[in-house]
């Protein structure tokens, strides 16, 4: 069968991490090609080379058969390659046919509204999808501008087509009216590939998949010739097993009971569709899933930052649901963010400014009016010490602080009960260790377990199916804003765990 | 065969991460020397010696009665600055100062005829009173496009001008309608203020006053940004509405309550106009000190202290208007093109020493 697309061999470093490792990949005419991955495995990053975004350190690009060079989108649209990212990049006051032709080299002086808008709408037919070329694009329902977006490119006569996650923002129906799209597209010649970390959808669409896991392809296969447990091992990985000193919990009392907990994401859409779970104090439990299930949004919800639809938060028999982040502080539930430089910290503040940007205002820091900087000062040379923050200057900008050091700054305000002088009743990880190196993942777990078995109850969001088996005294599967499963580490093998992650619905003894 | 393509010259603009002090004096000094040596090219084309203007200039800063004058000009400007400075601190751009003079000079005004006319409190508490009502009438104007920006992310930079010219139109109405002084021969003037209402109680000057006053807000100005729970408040805040959410801060609370120091502030700005410089309410009393104090808060780099120099030396550059105006007999439009000039180069400056500029050719194989 005739390749569209060849790459060969690419290498991309970014500062610290590699991207992709010698990765090297085929597309096919007229297939669907899933490009299958874990959050972070350098699927986005492989396609935004091809699409001309990223330049390769080392590799070679082949265009049906042509070696080339794509230095800009510009290169790739005119090789007959056309992107869909994740969040859309159109035009909302503009209307559909004018984000259409925008940067349209053939449109000329004069646009021909009439006649450009009729083939648009020829063209939308075609796939079964009904848009009216004047509609402006905020008008749009996410389903339909993904269809502007792959209009936009079917009208500049891409033969091959790159869609980021196009999933992830569509309703069940959008996805299939997608889904019927893409397979007449792909019969009529064009090649497709369909990034996603959905197994489901792997089978749903695609004719061959590729797994992709920290930078290397793994395998690529028909995909008629696999089947979910394969596919779900190769994006996983094998265990991999690291010993971790931890004494037996001995649970005692409630720290928070989570019952019925509904809420929406920030695109609308149930993200909780009905989530119970109950953490106990003394003991760690971990929440695993593929990301985007509905995790960030049950964080949030706990923290006071994401109202909650419905359902009820229960601590200390009093429902603390939809309470204000300053009360919540107040009740001891700490919260250690994902994307710690967005929600954590402020980067231009100091590591002073950033430890306590919750406790000056109480006591004995505050007086309700007037801060006690000198207080502060000296309890923060006292933490910089206590959790090995560098550099050691409190004075220090936090944005001069690595990531394993602002990890630890967080760690240092949320755990060192700078409230109260008491610890947390419950700490809220959400992906503590992701992109640490070792050593700062290394102290993240010790601490996270010395407070558990100091009597805080600790929820731990992962990705990394190990780490959460590891240090969780019970683990807890999310799947589609649900808690799948709650086992004990031990009793399910890591199979079966990704094959819940995906959704699949498994019977137990 | 690769061919080799030259890509056009681009232009790149990159915030730089380190200001060295002395570029960052060499910067402003330069764009002054620039600024005087494109005006001076005007005050060519209208038919007099640049060199004779400039001196002029220098002049105000050299003697002490001109001196003296700069630093009644600097202290409405001053106070305004100190008041965005609190709202700058927040990534409020409030860029309504002018209006929030305006509103403390009614409050001011608005007393005093109270006063004249009913005589309800007696005469030593009328200046008292008066500062409390510049204060709360210029904080409310802010405060209200605070709240609203809090509440439902209406756009301050937007709410805030929009609203300077309602309170100076509002003044224009009363001065040329209820408030004008009956034995005024018409003039739209509002009465003379007696003594016990004006800012003249050190030596009968109003400068010497004002600095005081001045020098208190500072000091506040100080203390609330950098001892008060509301001042760290306003930096977190200042820092992004996601970080303060997440530390638990009352955002409504602290952009309202800081919306309001800021007007009020002004406010007092607008007090020191009336009460200090004029002695009376006239119709655009203010010759843009909100819109000049925005200039002398961002040169200042948000420090408090540094406010009440840099006022000094914008309240030279307007005598030295009003003095080139009436000796040099040059129009007051070319004055205005002139002082225009210098804000515009100080500002392209500022621009400068933030970002570096490179011109780049990149040729690709």
């Amino acid at each position: 069968m005739e390749e569209l697309v060849s790459l060969r061999g690419i290498i991309k470093h970014f500062p610290g991490v590699i991207a992709n490792d010698n990765v090297s990949f085929t597309l096919r005419k007229g297939e669907i090609h899933a490009l299958l991955g874990e959050n972070g495995a350098g699927k986005t990053t492989l396609m935004n080379i091809l699409y001309g975004l990223y330049r390769p350190d080392i590799g070679e690009i082949y265009v049906e058969g042509r070696k080339v060079e794509i230095n800009s989108p510009k290169d790739a649209i005119t090789l007959g390659i056309g992107m869909v990212h994740q969040n859309f990049k159109l035009i909302p006051s503009h209307t559909v046919l004018e984000n259409i032709i925008l940067g349209l080299k053939k449109s000329g002086l004069v646009i021909k509204s009439r006649k450009i808008g009729e083939e648009i709408k020829k063209l939308a037919e075609s796939y079964g999808w009904r848009i009216n070329p004047n509609a402006y694009v905020w008008q749009l329902t996410a389903g339909e501008k993904q269809q502007v977006e792959l209009l936009k490119i079917l009208y500049r006569d891409a033969k091959i087509l790159i869609l980021d996650e196009p999933t992830s923002v569509l309703t069940p129906q959008e996805c299939r009216i997608l889904l019927q799209a893409l397979r007449r597209m792909a019969k009529e010649g064009k090649g497709i590939i369909f990034i996603t970390h959905k197994l489901d959808e792997v089978f749903a669409i695609s004719d061959r998949v590729t797994v992709m896991r920290k930078g290397r392809v793994l395998v690529t296969k028909e995909t008629s010739e696999t089947n979910m447990s394969e596919l779900a091992q190769y994006m996983v990985g094998r265990p991999v097993i690291f010993t971790i000193e931890k004494k037996e919990s001995r649970p005692s009392g409630e720290a928070i009971t989570i019952k019925n907990l509904k809420a929406f994401n920030d695109k609308g859409v149930l993200a909780l569709k009905d989530v119970n779970l109950k953490v106990m104090k003394n003991e760690i439990v971990g929440i695993i899933g593929v990301t985007g299930n509905g995790q960030q949004e049950l964080v949030e919800v706990i923290a006071g930052l994401r109202k909650a639809s419905g359902g009820s938060l229960i601590v200390d028999g009093v429902n603390i649901i939809n309470s204000s982040p300053e009360k919540i502080i107040e009740l001891g539930i700490a919260y250690i963010p994902p994307e710690p430089l967005r929600y954590g910290i402020a980067p231009n503040l100091t590591v002073l400014d950033n430890l306590f940007m919750k406790a000056y205002r109480y006591k004995p820091y505050s007086n309700g009016v007037i801060v006690n900087w000198k207080k502060i000062y000296n309890k923060a040379e006292e933490l910089i010490r206590e959790f090995q923050i560098v550099p050691e200057n409190p004075y220090a900008k936090a944005r001069s602080l690595s990531g394993g050091n602002l990890q630890r700054l967080i760690l240092a305000r949320e755990l060192s009960g700078l409230i109260g002088e008491k610890i947390p009743r419950l700490i809220v990880a959400a992906y503590p260790t992701k992109g640490l190196d070792v050593g700062a993942t290394e102290f993240v777990h010790k601490t996270l377990i010395e407070y558990s078995r100091k009597g805080s109850g600790i929820l731990f969001v992962s990705e990394d199916i190990e780490e959460a088996l590891m240090i969780s005294d019970r683990v807890a599967v999310m799947h589609d804003g649900k808690i799948v499963r709650v086992f004990r580490p031990g009793e399910v093998d890591i199979d079966k765990i990704g094959l819940m992650m995906a959704g699949v619905e498994i019977a137990f003894k | 065969m690769a061919k080799t393509i030259i890509m056009p010259h681009s232009v790149k603009i990159k915030r730089r991460l380190h200001i060295s002090r002395k570029l960052s004096i060499l910067t402003t000094f330069s764009t002054l020397v620039l600024a005087f040596g494109v005006s001076g090219i005007f005050f060519a084309m209208i038919g007099l010696n640049p060199l004779d203007v400039y001196s002029y200039m220098v002049g105000v800063y050299t003697s002490p009665t001109l001196l003296l004058k700069a630093l009644e000009r600097a202290i409405p400007i001053g106070l305004a600055a100190l008041g965005l400075s609190i709202a700058f601190r927040m990534n409020f751009w409030n860029i309504g100062a002018e209006g929030q003079m305006y509103m403390g000079m009614f409050a001011s005004t608005g007393i005093v005829l109270l006063h004249a006319y009913y005589d309800l409190i007696p005469d030593y508490l009328v200046l008292l009173l008066m500062i409390l009502a510049s204060f709360v009438t210029g904080g409310l104007w802010c405060g209200l496009p605070a709240f609203l920006k809090a509440k439902m992310r209406v756009n301050e930079i937007l709410t805030t001008l929009m609203m300077n010219y309602v309170a100076m139109y509002f003044v224009d109405f009363l001065i040329y309608g209820p408030w004008r002084d009956p034995k005024g021969y018409g003039f739209p003037l509002s009465i003379p203020f007696p003594e016990y209402a004006k800012l003249t109680m050190i030596f009968g000057e109003f400068a010497y006053s004002g600095l005081l006053l001045l020098c208190i807000a500072v000091a506040l100005a100080v203390v609330i940004l950098r001892y008060t729970k509301l001042g760290f408040e306003l930096k977190i805040v200042g820092e992004g509405i996601d970080i303060a959410r997440y530390a638990g801060i009352r955002i409504t609370k602290v952009i309202t309550l800081g919306g309001i120091l800021s007007g009020g502030i002004a406010g007092l700005g607008g007090l020191a106009i009336v009460s200090g410089i004029i002695g009376r309410l006239r119709p655009r009393a203010s010759p843009g000190y909100g819109y000049t104090a925005i200039i002398v808060i961002l040169l200042s780099a948000l420090n408090p202290w540094l406010v009440v120099p840099v006022s000094i030396f914008f309240g030279g550059i307007f005598v030295a208007g009003d003095i080139l105006q009436a000796t040099l007999k040059i129009p007051g439009a070319a004055v205005e093109m002139h002082q225009a000039l210098i804000f515009l180069f100080i500002v392209v400056g500022e621009f400068l020493k933030r970002y570096k500029i490179t011109i780049t050719r990149e040729v690709v194989r």
